[in-house]
């Protein structure tokens, strides 16, 4: 899996979780006032990528200490996202 | 499938038993699971990567969770002056710590499903603030602070959280506890009676039934306070 590939994957399970009503972009907001996805939408993308994760043969852990950090966190940008689910995916094989 | 940490004697055992009972497919958490009358697996709450192993086989196995009753804890009745730093580390590590991460682990599976009940377990000294139980109170405190904004967290998924706060019932947790101390905590209680684990059953079962869908975040005394 590539960088482009993750955020594939990433924007596909916002489509899933949305119904289609948010149309994903590499630089949307996943967190903060401006952010996309309210909390619950959020846990719930991090169980639809946990799902995927093990299809590919690891497990995504979306536990983080910066997870609300809107400087640091894996959760700032889609982009930011498809990153750490890529490097969990190379570490974890 | 209804998980029960503590599984292996005291409330935990007695919950675990009646909800077999009443027909539940129960699994019980426990450090020492031999010779348990249910499904049981081997587990240390205050471990956080033992509590995940757990959840990962049963996700493995596609049980479908629709209650998690966090009972395991530990007691120590001693003042906080005389209360070795080691037994106050146990105390918060399994108490407090073993419940969050019992529920964090846990939640994402009835997140799944978006409906479940979760019961922790506290202790009326909280509310009575009792001598020689300091610790163990601030341990609990602590089980109640997080499971009223837990509940607020797990209210959009439809999930409830409730914590249930016995006073003194004879349980393995009691040992040690003499008959004046018990009767003294139990005349502070608005119902001034001696409980019995069948009564914090009753109550668990209320709790993981549609009955208590209007509660979350409550903690409910045994006897009152």
């Amino acid at each position: 899996m590539n960088l482009n590939e993750s955020k594939s994957i990433v924007r596909e399970s916002i489509l899933e979780i949305t119904d289609g009503e948010v149309e994903p972009t590499d630089e949307m907001n996943l967190i903060g006032k401006e952010a996309a996805l309210d909390s619950m939408k959020l846990v719930e993308l991090c169980l639809v990528l946990e799902d995927k994760s093990g299809d590919l043969g690891f497990e995504f852990d979306w536990t983080s200490e910066v997870a609300m950090s809107r400087s640091r966190s894996l959760f700032r940008t889609v982009t930011s996202l498809a990153e750490e689910f890529l490097s969990q995916s190379e570490k974890g094989k | 499938m209804i998980v029960v940490t503590g599984a292996s004697r005291g409330l935990g055992r007695a919950v675990a038993e009646r909800l077999i009972q009443s027909g539940e497919d129960v699994v019980g958490l426990s450090r020492e699971v031999a010779d348990l009358p249910f499904d049981a697996m081997v587990c240390d709450v205050s471990e956080y990567d033992s509590v995940k192993s757990v959840a990962q086989k049963l996700k493995r196995e596609k049980k479908e969770l629709k209650g998690l009753v966090n009972a395991a804890g530990i007691a120590s009745m001693n003042l906080a002056v005389t209360t070795p730093p080691s037994m106050t580390q146990k105390l918060i590590q399994t108490n407090l710590v073993g419940t969050i991460h019992c529920c964090q682990i846990f939640a994402p599976l009835l997140i799944r499903k978006k409906m479940g009940s979760i019961i922790n377990f506290s202790t009326i000294a909280v509310a009575l603030g009792l001598k020689g139980e300091s610790i163990y109170a601030a341990s609990k405190a602590g089980v109640e602070g997080f499971s009223r904004a837990f509940a607020r967290e797990m209210a959009d998924f439809n999930i409830q959280v409730n914590c249930i706060a016995p006073g003194p019932i004879k349980t393995d947790l009691l040992k040690g506890v003499s008959d004046e101390q018990i009767d003294s905590i139990v005349s502070q209680q608005i119902i001034p009676k001696v409980f019995q684990p069948r009564d914090v059953c009753d109550l668990c079962e209320f709790l993981l039934s549609p009955k208590s869908s209007s509660l979350s975040g409550q903690i409910l005394n045994i006897g009152g306070v």
